[in-house]
């Protein structure tokens, strides 16, 4: 599917929005006027210059017409959202993920390092598949970014940090980081969090200037203006502790040592809020020393029998599979990383 | 890259450099003993004592960790393994038992609720730095890098493979409890609108 509707199409489905606000109203006139202010910012940024003459009235026509199609736009599920997430089927929440990964894929790329790429989505992969959804169709990622962080949006879309992979010490560290994001998809913490900004009226303060083009643009404006916040003030701080508590365990019924995630919260301990690499994962998480805390409390001893790995770096496994793969010539085409990118040695 | 970037940064700056160097150092890190306990010969409660080690003993970590536990060095020179849970940050000058509330006191700025009074701008002009509420600010969707990254999944049977080549098999773990709630208000998001 793509996202970038053409223009009439998007015309008629922000209508759609419109009229789910309405019909809403009777009985909660308080979403029913958000969804008012919504389409006061739609027109808002429907009306400079470059929106072609008539969008207006096309707008408000399309109204009267039979709406085509269920597809999920982005101003409909906004519409959605602001209601109830009962609202949300999965389609609708992956199509909520694609519109956020968006967002944190405009701020930095993906890294080139496909071998890197691959290996991630490998290891994410699995671990998903030991989650509550192992059937959601979960991409992993690496962005090109020399800081620490990692990210997840809703329908299972979870980032990290080229700085994330290459200062983790192992598997068992990058595994509890993805094991934390998946629980926060399973546990839909985005979709709560974006949905309580919707109802808070918070869409209405989107700057459309901001914003190139189209109407299309501007549908999309609305959840630009909820992943630039999102992942910049965090989740609450209980969704945290709770995929903590929760990522440690999957890890754990992944086959990694549940210890994994407990050192990367040790190494984040010592990281200082000035420190340019570690600031928005420390501004948008609760103290390390919190989470520690509460993970000791969870955790006590009961874990402990879980562990006995041996120790595997980033880059002893990418060895490995990448010797597994030229070992076996049945296998389909190697992805081979660009010259120069490779992952560098660990210390 | 990180050269070029290098010509940005301007003399008080620069100290900067010095802290990101560190952190690829961060395994020896100085720490403290949380609470009384043993400096033990190998990884495991069963391992024989090497010392007692009292609580706010001061130690070194190696940066070794073999599970739950991690080797560290005691100011007498004795190397051994203490459990994870038993360390805490060398800043932390609170007695076992009483918590941390020495460091919390001392990161308690940066924590959530001071993140959402405005974003972090301190970091906007080093030159190094990490994806920051800024590059947030400024972001534009790239729905074709989505398209990107979709390309790049991996299906079950793929993940199971690796799993294999791996040597990693699942395992049945319970749940972990959810701890009495301790301190102040946890604002978990409410659903009911």
């Amino acid at each position: 599917m793509k996202l970038q509707h053409t223009f009439p199409r998007m015309a008629s489905l922000s209508c759609l929005a419109l009229t789910a606000g309405l019909a809403c109203a009777p009985a909660h006139s308080q979403d029913g006027a958000k969804a008012l202010n919504l389409l006061g910012s739609f027109l808002r940024q429907a009306a400079p210059a470059e929106a072609p003459a008539g969008v207006l009235g096309n707008l408000l026509g399309a109204g009267l017409m039979p709406s085509g199609g269920n597809q999920a736009s982005a101003g409909n599920l906004i519409g959605l959202l602001s209601q109830s997430l009962e609202q949300i089927d999965e389609p609708k929440e992956i199509e909520i993920g694609r519109q956020l990964a968006a967002v944190l894929l405009g701020s930095k790329p993906l890294h080139p390092d496909m071998a890197l790429q691959r290996y991630v989505n490998q290891l994410g992969r699995w671990i998903s598949l030991q989650s509550t959804r192992p059937q959601l169709p979960w991409t992993f990622g690496v962005l090109d970014d020399p800081g620490f962080n990692a990210f997840a949006a809703p329908g299972g879309y979870v980032f990290v940090t080229k700085g994330l992979v290459d200062q983790v010490a192992g598997e068992a560290e990058l595994a509890g980081i993805l094991a934390h994001e998946i629980t926060h998809v399973t546990g839909k913490h985005h979709l709560q969090a974006i949905a309580k900004s919707a109802r808070s009226g918070l869409l209405t303060q989107v700057i459309g200037s901001q914003v190139r083009g189209d109407l299309a643009g501007a549908v999309s404006a609305q959840f630009l203006s909820l992943g630039r916040d999102l992942y910049s003030r965090g989740l609450d701080q209980g969704d945290e502790f709770e995929a903590d508590r929760n990522g440690v365990a999957l890890a754990a019924r992944a086959g990694f040592d549940p210890y994994g995630l407990v050192a990367v919260l040790q190494q984040l301990r010592t990281a200082t809020p000035d420190n340019p690499l570690f600031a928005l994962s420390l501004s948008t998480h609760p103290p390390a020393q919190q989470r520690l805390d509460l993970l000791e409390q969870a955790m006590g001893n009961r874990m402990d029998g879980f562990t006995g790995q041996p120790a595997v770096t980033v880059t002893q496994r990418m060895e490995r599979l990448a010797a597994t793969r030229t070992a076996s010539s049945a296998d389909a085409p190697a992805v081979t990383a660009p010259p120069g990118r490779r992952v560098p040695a660990k210390k | 890259m990180i050269l070029s970037k290098f010509k940005r940064l301007r003399g008080p700056v620069s100290c900067m450099l010095l802290l990101v160097g560190g952190l690829a150092q961060a395994q020896s890190e100085s720490v403290q003993i949380k609470r009384a306990a043993e400096l033990r010969e190998a990884p495991g409660e069963s391992s024989r004592s090497l010392a007692a080690l009292a609580a706010r003993t001061p130690v070194t970590r190696s940066g070794a960790r073999q599970g739950a536990w991690i080797q560290v060095l005691t100011a007498e020179g004795a190397s051994g393994w203490v459990h994870m849970f038993d360390i805490g940050a060398a800043s932390s000058a609170a007695p076992a038992g009483a918590g941390t509330s020495a460091l919390r006191g001392l990161t308690s700025f940066f924590n959530k609720g001071s993140a959402q009074g405005g974003t972090v701008t301190a970091t906007s002009t080093v030159g190094i730095r990490g994806l920051g509420a800024e590059d947030l600010a400024r972001a534009q969707p790239n729905p074709a890098a989505v398209v990107q990254a979709e390309a790049l999944r991996q299906d079950a049977d793929q993940a199971r493979q690796f799993a294999t080549s791996a040597a990693l098999s699942s395992r049945a773990v319970d749940a972990l409890p959810a701890p009495a709630p301790v301190q102040n208000t946890n604002p978990m998001v409410n659903t009911n609108n």
